[in-house]
């Protein structure tokens, strides 16, 4: 290490030293469950949590805004990121999972009956969502990963084109618009849609933490290995999938609920499944945490920081946002909040 | 009844014939040597019985139990266990964790089974590497690496070990103590099919020998009739003596 | 009949895929930028057919820098590799909308006025026939460039396998270059063409790059003569399922025959094995 981190990590340390005492009160309770952290990276989750939890209070309009539309892109990230950052077996297609579920609420209401209740919509479209992913997997894990991700693709494909081909039920290119939102208060549907994100979030980690995890992890690095522990592997790569689906479905609930409608260049189109795995790689594959970070970190960056503060044109905006993607792609490979984590660990000192 | 039953194997790779009705059985508490020069087609046996590759001709009975057309996870649960030619270890986990793996339960309800940490402990020391659970795979010598691979088959808990190639890359001392320990294994209860080239460490572990030749089945007998058969030698000047 | 142009297209795509194991995303965009060099061109007085040949040239340029300026140093990563390209295309779609707008241009065909064929009974644009033409001449150029020449077996030696070509002392590197420009070169024609006789504009791209997708998952992957079967059997069935089936049908003959593909015989029609044993 270079000096200049060896001071850092004096000062640090110390700082860590003087949180560890709460950070081992948490890891001796949910270590075994989550994983240990030292004491700054404690400061780090516990602190992020409780910003997430009030942000109403400290933030503005806009930004409130911004983090209500990218806690449900962190929700997408994070489905991904059990399955494809877990398994590598990367999905270019799981717009279609949250598709599932937008359009089947959508398709309820318009074709059904207007007076539907969520009670019955919401839990039917998180199963169209699953069943959707079963579809998709159960031909399809079968093949070796550059296929697998083709046919993940060519489900996007599918699903896109029969939209204008039954266009009375689907509304076509326009969509359908008639349903209801959740509530147009900024911040009541903040927390409708935050509170179901940090729960997927604790489940999703939890298990990623346990063996299942572990197994998923080491298909991606070893799937014969796997095998021939006596483990099938196929058997949990659809596994993931279909886990992956229930929370897309929810994400995707969560999506037709605030913006009152589904159309297919919002639910559906291959550039929404491109902007979840760019979310994910960029906050970190497969840790369910780094997804989560970076969908925070690019929507704010996309619909805030460069839209209401930078007050950048459209084009302009966009350039500037695929630039900085790119850049983190090719310098920073494993992800932003990894880095952040191994930094943390590093200048935390020893931890015992 | 035998343990294992291999019955007219036969494998075709297009127009290939790697294995060619090819019979042996292995009883319950023996040590087998495979033998054959290179390309006879003893590995191809091995991922036959392992179900790697599907089988063209033939039968496989594992206990009773046909497990020709069975997959590979099957086959091992049902306790035969293979330790490969190449140590593949998943490099991002320290060997107690690649033990771990071959622990778990084939099931996705269990998200906290497995061998707890002191049975891994266990099988590393069945194999003399319980000192270095906490080291990386890349961190190992070689013959560490190689005793990962078995640790790993061990902890399947078998009742079939197939070894192919245990003791390639390692040194005589390494060698003589790797066959003690796979004597070991045979006095708690494994039965064990080995396929080497050396045939010095395997003279003395293995108390029957069988030949393959070009997929075929060329003679069986013990470690001594073996090396004086003729027509196994002349197989074999190719390749290396005996 | 412009199944051909299509087929130029999946070639390129293929053989990236094929030599390198490069999902090249942004092939999509380069069609893009050979279509909009020729409108630049042609917008400044240059005459059609120098227009054509420098977007061909630029494309082809821009193909090559795209590998060597960055693919090459995260090909090791197929995901990265991936979004990277992906990343570029949308970043290549905002600059071109910066410049030149978002709204559809029309091109300058390379050759103006129709001609009327009797046998057929209808009426075609010569530049329709010159894309074919043209196309059919890429396609035999670049067969006899594979099958004749060291330099373009030792292209169709990668593709089938790294090693074994490397182990003959191929230079990888060079291979993949190649490849890279021959592809863009390709992109760049199919740009022009597809520019005309369709439209141009910044969203140009994603609808070509998904059907070349389909044509080289059904031909197979790394092959050129799978490319161009399937490409005419795409061509067939985008016309055949609106004749049948609906102008709101458009594509899902193809797609069907796509999925029925995968699950019979995913390496395609003529490519290579990439399926689990």
């Amino acid at each position: 290490m270079s000096s200049a981190t060896d001071r850092l990590s004096t000062a640090t340390g110390r700082i860590d030293q003087s949180l560890q005492p709460l950070a081992d009160v948490y890891n001796r309770l949910f270590g075994d469950y989550f994983g240990e952290m030292n004491g700054l990276q404690f400061v780090l989750i516990f602190g992020t949590a409780a910003a997430l939890l009030t942000a109403p209070f400290w933030g503005n309009f806009g930004l409130v805004r911004a983090m209500t539309v990218a806690a449900i892109w962190a929700i997408f990230a994070m489905s991904w990121d059990i399955q494809s950052g877990y398994t590598g077996y990367i999905s270019f297609g799981h717009s279609v999972l949250s598709g599932a579920a937008g359009y089947t609420t959508a398709m309820l209401i318009h074709n059904v009956n207007p007076e539907l209740s969520m009670m019955i919509t919401i839990p039917v479209s998180i199963f169209a969502a699953l069943v959707v992913g079963l579809l998709v997997a159960l031909p399809s894990l079968r093949l070796t990963g550059p296929y697998f991700s083709l046919i993940t693709f060519v489900a996007v494909l599918i699903f896109y084109r029969l939209i204008p081909s039954f266009s009375q039920y689907t509304g076509g290119e326009t969509g359908i618009q008639s349903v209801e939102v959740f509530t147009y208060a900024p911040v009541a549907r903040y927390y409708y849609m935050v509170v179901p994100m940090l729960l997927i979030a604790v489940v999703l980690t939890l298990i990623a933490r346990s063996n299942i995890g572990l197994i998923l992890m080491s298909i991606r690095e070893n799937e014969a290995a796997v095998n021939a522990a006596g483990i099938n592997a196929t058997k949990f790569k659809i596994f993931s999938f279909a886990l992956s689906s229930i929370p897309m479905g929810i994400g995707g609930v969560l999506l037709v609920h605030f913006s009152g409608g589904v159309d297919p260049t919002t639910f559906i189109v291959v550039d929404r499944s491109i902007e979840m795995i760019a979310i994910a790689v960029l906050g970190g594959m497969s840790s369910i945490l780094g997804p989560l970070g970076g969908a925070f970190f690019l929507i704010v960056l996309r619909d805030y920081i460069l839209t209401d503060i930078a007050n950048l044109g459209s084009s302009i905006r966009w350039t500037v946002f695929w630039a900085l993607v790119l850049l983190v792609l090719v310098f920073a490979r494993d992800g932003v909040f990894r880095k952040l984590w191994h930094g943390l660990d590093r200048i935390g000192g020893d931890r015992r | 009844m035998s343990l294992l039953e291999v019955d007219g194997l036969t494998k075709k790779f297009g127009g290939l014939v790697a294995v060619d009705d090819f019979s042996f059985d292995v009883e319950e508490g023996e040590i087998v040597g495979l033998i054959g020069p290179n390309g006879s087609g003893k590995s191809t046996v091995f991922n036959c019985i392992m179900g790697l590759y599907d089988v063209t001709d033939g039968s496989i009975t594992f206990n009773g139990d046909d497990i020709t057309d069975d997959a590979t996870h099957e086959v091992v649960n049902k306790g035969l266990s293979r330790v490969s030619q190449e140590s593949n270890p998943i490099q991002e986990m320290p060997v107690a964790g690649n033990i771990k793996l071959f622990t778990l339960p084939n099931s996705i309800r269990s998200f906290y089974g497995g061998a707890s940490e002191e049975e891994i402990y266990e099988y590393a020391a069945r194999i003399d590497i319980e000192d270095k659970l906490h080291e990386m795979p890349s961190e190992l010598p070689h013959a560490d690496v190689r005793r990962l691979e078995i640790a790993k088959s061990l902890a399947t808990e078998p009742e079939l070990m197939l070894l192919d190639e245990p003791f390639a890359g390692m040194n005589q001392a390494e060698i003589a103590e790797l066959a003690d320990q796979i004597e070991g294994f045979r006095e708690e209860g494994m039965t064990m099919i080995v396929v080497d080239h050396n045939m010095g460490g395997l003279m003395e572990l293995v108390d029957r020998i069988v030949v393959l030749n070009n997929g075929d089945f060329l003679a069986e007998g013990t470690p001594e009739e073996i090396a004086e058969n003729e027509r196994v030698q002349e197989a074999y000047l190719a390749g290396e003596g005996l | 009949m412009i199944s051909a142009v299509y087929a130029l297209i999946a070639i390129g795509f293929t053989m990236i895929f094929g030599v390198g194991g490069v999902l090249n995303l942004a092939h999509g965009a380069l069609i893009m930028i050979g279509a909009f060099t020729y409108l630049a061109a042609t917008s400044a007085a240059i005459p059609p057919f120098a227009g054509f040949l420098l977007a061909v040239v630029v494309t082809a340029a821009a193909s090559y820098a795209l590998y060597a300026g960055l693919v090459k140093y995260i090909e090791d990563n197929i995901v990265i590799t991936f979004l990277a390209t992906v990343v570029v295309a949308l970043l290549l779609t905002e600059l071109v909308i910066i410049q030149f707008g978002s709204a559809p241009s029309q091109l300058l065909p390379v050759i103006s006025g129709t001609i009327y064929l009797e046998a057929v009974g209808t009426r075609i644009r010569y530049v329709q026939l010159l894309a074919f033409v043209v196309s059919w001449i890429a396609i035999g150029a670049l067969w006899y460039y594979v099958t004749k020449t060291d330099e373009g077996r030792s292209i169709l030696a990668t593709s089938m396998s790294t090693r074994g070509a490397e182990l003959t002392g191929v230079d990888l590197q060079k291979v993949k270059s190649r490849t890279w420009l021959i592809a863009g070169a390709f992109a760049g024609i199919a740009g022009v063409f597809i520019g005309t006789l369709q439209s141009t504009s910044p969203q140009m791209w994603l609808s070509p790059l998904a059907l070349a997708f389909i044509i080289v998952v059904i031909g197979g992957i790394g092959s050129i003569k799978g490319s161009v079967i399937a490409a005419y059997l795409i061509g067939y069935l985008e016309t055949a399922s609106v004749e049948i089936l609906g102008p709101s049908f458009q594509g899902v003959l193809s797609l069907v025959v796509l999925v029925a593909i995968l699950l019979l015989k995913p390496n395609g029609l003529f490519g290579r094995e990439l399926v689990h044993e």
